[in-house]
């Protein structure tokens, strides 16, 4: 066969080329090749999240293989004989003398740790706001549902390898963390002991949890995002992306850039970026600085205790739940700690992965969709989002409420029942506000399209009244209203959105053109109000470039009726 | 009350001398909780009415029974602290406590620091610059330890300790309240324990001493002056330390971190994903 | 259709070729693929794989200053990134070398400080700027191009035929028929899986043999010992005053559940003084002691405000009043801290009466019961 392929016609001729074909010769991927070379990805900043999450979750592998190296996940008690002064001398774990060592005898240690634990927080972050972007824009509708499952798994995961990660290095800090979660497992109604028996071996604190958070740190939870991570990126690929509807977007195509070259080109720069931040952070910015906080001693404690941001708001919640212990006759007790802890996550993380059955269920709307819808458009569901986020941050700032009490001087006190009536209050508020402001989003959208952009033009009528001229974006009915009904995508609200300005001059920090040039380039172009001052007609399109660049949005070529 | 007071381990003589040193030490960076307005501009009217009565008070005649200081002191206490404290230190009902037995060393922190005398009666006395010269609080000081007695301030080098000892007793005695460092925390209702960044070695050796207002008295049975000196080499050489791992962002653990991670964070991935979705 | 049924060694190991895959190599001769021009083989790849050029905005003009303003800007970038990466090795090789010691030190060489700090910034601008050199690269040198591909629904044809298929093979097994089979079957895997659990037993532990939750190392003349070992008096402490207190066994001053407050309490705390119903000769003159464990998440309860008699727990905020026998009064917390009976030994030194007459630490199902 290489025979024939050598001497057909179009054979390569180059080195590169007869490798290629050895290749192909031998594993037959072409085809397939071709076709991933040639898949278009939507070009939006917004789809990028998700990536940041992902290329997030490469660098805690790399980091994290690293730090595996000096880490040591025993519970042994020991006397610290390293560099670092304060603590020579002192009782310690192994497991928290190997932390400082990493961070003092190991050169590039200290570097390695604080990368491993911003890139940490930075996956987090990324995963919520990519979530965010999900829910908002109705992405997870019917086929993604599972996908947004997985997604929630996802979270759900890391937030659980933030946590066992958080409490491995064993001092002070994730010593009383460690406290609370055995605490929180104790508050299981019936099988709490059992549970915690099972997790710790025992009586807290033993001497075997920190190796077995280790093992799911490190293999277990990691092995199970890996999967995951995986099926979701399958899944996406097979269902191809969603769009933002707009010129020759339809619910059957995706339009963008192919893979190659250009969207490998921004992604692979995506990945040096995250990368990047997170090493910049990693030196620059103190993470953790854990010879400050001390070995672990059930008997000391710290003010200002708080879990990483992610699962601060557990914490939060914890502190506002009032001390409801319920006794139940045989003197059995609920404690008040389950409800906070396990109860509220529970339904919180159950109503967010049954979410797109919620909506399908309410709406009745079980068609496919591929286009993304604004939030505006979709009122009740942006609502209830910033519902969700109200309470969440609520939460959240109560998880810190004793810093704020004390960095603003608010009485610690007044701050708990600022959280408590908080959690009651906002939500509903955040509801109402939002809904109407996205009724007033959507109506201005509306009148845009009947009457025009606003040009900022007064114009006084013979019989005296003044008037402000607007600049109709489609065709006119005799009345002078807007015959263009709306399409889901962005309505341009400023003449510079509909070509009126002038292009502007490059250059960042100062011009490198010269303005007189660049006016006279744009009445060459026909581009610009100093353009249309002449003969520019502007009432027949959204765009000027419209057709040839449909990733700009604007208006739909089909209007609806 | 008295009798309870265990005997001080520290000499009397010379106590002088680490009064200057402390004073030496102390830094001139004071780092402010969010100033108070009112109180800054009542503090002011009080150290301007203040100055006008000390002025005179420094001329008065020393030929007494108690010492030149003491009726320097006596002085002072009259015209600050009487209406609170009382005619004989025996303090107020509802307005301030007793002075018997609390000693120098609590007067030496207590106006030092500023936080005597008070402006208006709050959930904590706020330290703020001190009202009174270093040789007015020497005065107040002798007046005080004469008429009322209790624990006299340290001589000595007070870093003399076991740095990491300091540690460990700093983290089961008082990083509860003020923070693994010293960075403060805030208490119930209000109130909060101050960060420890800008106390002189004397301040916070006096503090435990003395037991300011909530703070816990850790007599000398207690923590042995050894141990007191080994805490003060901790919480002085902590907050001296550079940070090895770059900005230290307060040193305050997940809250500072959290921020930073989406302010700092997300936002440059934000500008960097907004600059990536843009057209050339 | 006959070119295809000949699969290629199946005749006996003639070297007959065989076609490629069909499709497209039906379609397109080699001869034909040989007569076109790269672009019009990239632009049929990619029709077969559904996706249209719409539009292309080529690159800069070659030779033209768009193009070299970007070449040179992106050349830069990426030179700046290397610069960096070299300037990282630097720091992270010379430092020891040529370049102070990196390793920290008490005092802190003003290097040692810098030395983490130098790594990040190194290493985040150089890989940020890879990064940033890529980007640029696309948005100023690579041509734009506006590409659609097809979305396709799933095949009705796939379906139908997969489902007969999949039928199929579940018919011929005979499964739906032979029950004894389908039963066996599905006891197996019952069983199978079960085992295969089963090993995960060796986690559990019984929590209730020798009450391990409700009893700690306190007993009838245990010392209270500080954290150092040493024993403490009644005259050691200033009222207004709160030491932590260990039982003196060995590793006491470890024990997760023993960490007991001594508290001396001025004498107004005295008079105020409500210990709970039972629990008024637990305390030993103006001295009372109670667990620092606290009551809710087992976080150890040590604010203490002497002057307001609040003993704070810094991770819920849960505030205790020591005057109303630690009763909760503020906060998530429940239960008031257990109160540990104390009394002086022969020779003056504190000593439990007894261990914690309830449970310390957090609350569970079964505490009441213990």
């Amino acid at each position: 066969m290489a025979a024939r392929t050598a001497t057909a016609p179009g054979a390569p001729t180059t080195k590169l080329g007869k490798a290629g074909y050895e290749i192909d010769d031998r594993l037959i991927v072409a085809g397939p090749v071709r076709r991933t070379l040639n898949k278009v990805f939507p070009d939006h900043w917004s789809f990028l999240l998700g990536e940041i999450a992902l290329y997030c979750f490469i660098i805690l592998l790399l980091s994290g293989t690293y730090l595996t190296f000096f880490f040591q996940a025993s519970m042994t008690e020991i006397i610290y004989d390293g560099s670092y002064d304060p603590l020579r001398g002192q009782e310690m774990s192994i497991a928290y003398a190997s932390t400082l060592d990493i961070s003092f005898d190991v050169r590039g240690g200290l570097f390695m740790r604080q990368l491993h634990h911003w890139a940490a927080l930075l996956f987090v972050a990324s995963i919520v706001v990519h979530l965010l972007r999900i829910f908002f824009t109705g992405a997870f509708r019917r086929p993604r549902e599972t996908n947004w499952i997985i997604g929630v798994v996802l979270l759900i995961l890391a937030l659980l390898e933030g946590a066992t990660g958080y409490t491995l290095p064993d001092d002070l800090l994730s010593g009383t963390g460690l406290r609370i979660i055995s605490a929180i497992i104790l508050a299981i109604p019936v099988i709490g002991t059992w549970a915690h028996w099972a997790v710790f071996n025992g009586d807290f604190v033993g001497t075997e949890i920190i190796g077995r958070f280790y093992i799911v740190h490190v293999l277990l939870i990691p092995a199970i995002l890996l999967a995951l991570i995986a099926a979701h990126l399958l899944i996406l690929v097979k269902q191809k992306h969603t769009q933002f509807p707009g010129p020759g977007r339809t619910e059957h195509n995706v339009v963008g850039n192919r893979l190659f070259p250009t969207f490998a080109g921004k992604a692979t720069g995506l990945l040096f970026v995250v990368f990047g931040v997170c090493a910049a952070l990693g030196g620059l910015v103190q993470i953790n600085p854990v010879w400050l906080w001390g070995p672990y001693n059930p008997a000391m404690v710290s003010a200002a205790s708080q879990p990483d941001w992610y699962v601060m708001f557990l914490d939060g919640s914890t502190r506002l739940f009032p001390a409801w212990d319920i006794n139940l006759p045989g003197d059995y007790t609920i404690p008040a700690l389950f409800w906070p802890t396990l109860v509220l996550p529970g339904i919180l993380f159950t109503l967010l992965l049954l979410y797109p059955v919620i909506e399908r269920k309410l709406t009745g709307d079980t068609v496919s969709h591929h286009l993304l819808q604004r939030p505006r458009d979709v009122p009740v569901r942006t609502s209830l989002g910033m519902m969700a986020i109200a309470f969440y941050l609520v939460l959240l700032i109560s998880g810190g409420n004793d810093v704020v009490a004390d960095k603003f001087d608010i009485s610690l006190n007044a701050m708990t029942w600022a959280g408590r009536i908080g959690l009651v209050l906002l939500p509903p508020i955040a509801y109402v506000i939002t809904y109407r402001i996205c009724l007033g989003l959507q109506q201005h959208d509306r009148e845009v399209l009947e009457h025009g952009i606003e040009t900022g033009v007064i114009r006084r009528l013979p019989h005296g009244e003044f008037i402000e001229v607007h600049q109709p974006i489609g065709p006119v009915d005799e009345h002078g209203h807007g015959q263009l009904a709306y399409g889901g995508a962005p309505v341009p609200k400023k003449m510079n959105q509909v070509g009126a300005a002038r292009r502007a001059i490059r250059g960042f920090f100062s011009p490198v053109e010269e303005p007189t040039a660049v006016e006279i380039d744009q009445r060459a172009e026909g581009r610009g109000l100093s353009a249309g001052e002449s003969d520019r007609e502007l009432t027949t399109s959204g765009r000027p470039s419209e057709g040839g660049r449909p990733s700009d949005g604007g208006r739909p070529q089909d209007p609806r009726d | 009350m008295s009798t309870t007071n265990p005997q001080s381990d520290a000499p009397l003589a010379d106590a002088g001398t680490p009064v200057d040193r402390a004073r030496a030490r102390r830094r001139s960076k004071h780092r402010r909780r969010l100033a108070n307005v009112a109180g800054l501009m009542a503090s002011l009217v009080l150290t301007g009415s203040l100055y006008s009565v000390i002025a005179p008070a420094q001329a008065a005649d020393e030929g007494t029974s108690e010492s030149a200081a003491e009726a320097a002191g006596r002085e002072l206490y009259e015209r600050s602290c009487i209406s609170c404290h009382g005619e004989n230190l025996e303090g107020v009902p509802n307005r301030g406590p007793s002075l018997i037995g609390v000693g120098e060393a609590s007067v030496y922190f207590q106006v030092h620091t500023g936080r005597m005398p008070l402006v208006r009666q709050e959930a904590d006395a706020p330290d703020k610059p001190a009202v009174f010269s270093d040789e007015e609080i020497d005065q107040l000081m002798a007046y005080v330890q004469a008429n009322g007695g209790g624990p006299t301030l340290p001589s000595g080098d007070l870093r003399e300790g076991d740095l990491a000892e300091g540690g460990e007793l700093f983290r089961l005695n008082c990083a509860s309240c003020h923070n693994f460092v010293g960075q403060g925390g805030a208490l119930s209702s209000g109130k909060a324990a101050p960060s420890l960044e800008s106390s002189s070695d004397l301040e916070i050796y006096t503090a435990m001493l003395s037991g300011p207002e909530n703070m816990p008295v850790f007599g000398d049975n207690q923590l042995t002056p050894e141990e007191k000196r080994s805490i003060i080499l901790y919480v002085q050489t902590i907050d001296d330390m550079a940070d090895p791992g770059g900005a230290g962002i307060g040193r305050m653990g997940p809250v500072a971190e959290g921020l930073v991670i989406w302010v700092v964070g997300i936002s440059a991935m934000m500008f960097g994903i907004f600059w990536m979705g843009s057209k050339a | 259709m006959s070119t295809r049924e000949t699969r290629p060694g199946s005749t006996g190991g003639e070297a007959t070729p065989g076609p490629l895959h069909g499709g497209p190599d039906e379609d397109y001769t080699p001869e034909q693929l040989a007569a076109m021009r790269r672009e019009e083989l990239d632009l049929l790849g990619a029709r077969y794989d559904g996706v249209e050029i719409l539009h292309v905005d080529p690159g800069p003009e070659p030779g033209s200053a768009t193009e070299k303003r970007a070449v040179r800007q992106v050349g830069w970038t990426f030179a700046l990134a290397g610069v960096f990466a070299f300037l990282f090795l630097v720091v992270y090789v010379g430092s020891g070398w040529f370049l102070p010691e990196w390793s920290w030190a008490e005092e802190g060489t003003a290097w040692s400080a810098l030395f983490t700090p130098l790594l990040g910034l190194f290493m985040g601008l150089s890989l940020a700027l890879v990064g940033a050199g890529l980007v640029l690269y696309t948005k100023k040198l690579l041509p734009h191009e506006t590409a659609v591909q097809d979305k396709h629904d799933g095949s009705h044809f796939d379906r139908v035929t997969t489902g007969a298929t999949l039928v199929g093979g579940y018919h011929n097994s005979g499964l739906p028929r032979r029950k004894l089979i389908t039963r066996s079957l599905g006891f197996m895997g019952v069983g199978v899986g079960v085992m295969l659990l089963a090993p995960l037993g060796g986690l559990i532990k019984n929590p209730n043999t020798g009450n391990p939750l409700g009893r700690t190392s306190w007993a009838e003349g245990v010392r209270l010992v500080r954290i150092d070992g040493s024993p403490v008096r009644p005259g050691d402490q200033e009222p207004g005053s709160l030491e932590t207190v260990f039982p003196a066994v060995p590793g006491g001053n470890f024990e997760s559940d023993a960490a007991t407050m001594l508290i001396r309490l001025r004498p107004e705390q005295v008079l105020q003084d409500e210990p709970r119903e039972g629990q008024a000769d637990f305390s030993y003159g103006d001295y009372v002691a109670y667990s620092k464990i606290c009551t809710h998440a087992g976080c150890p309860v040590s604010l203490y405000e002497q002057e307001t008699s609040r003993l704070l727990c810094p991770c819920h905020q849960s505030q205790f009043d020591v005057t109303q026998g630690a009763k909760p009064i503020f906060g998530p917390a429940t239960r008031s801290l257990p109160q540990l009976p104390i009394t002086v030994d022969d020779e003056g030194f504190f000593v439990a009466r007894s261990d914690y007459i309830e449970a310390v630490g957090p609350t569970y199902w079964n505490r009441e019961r213990i």
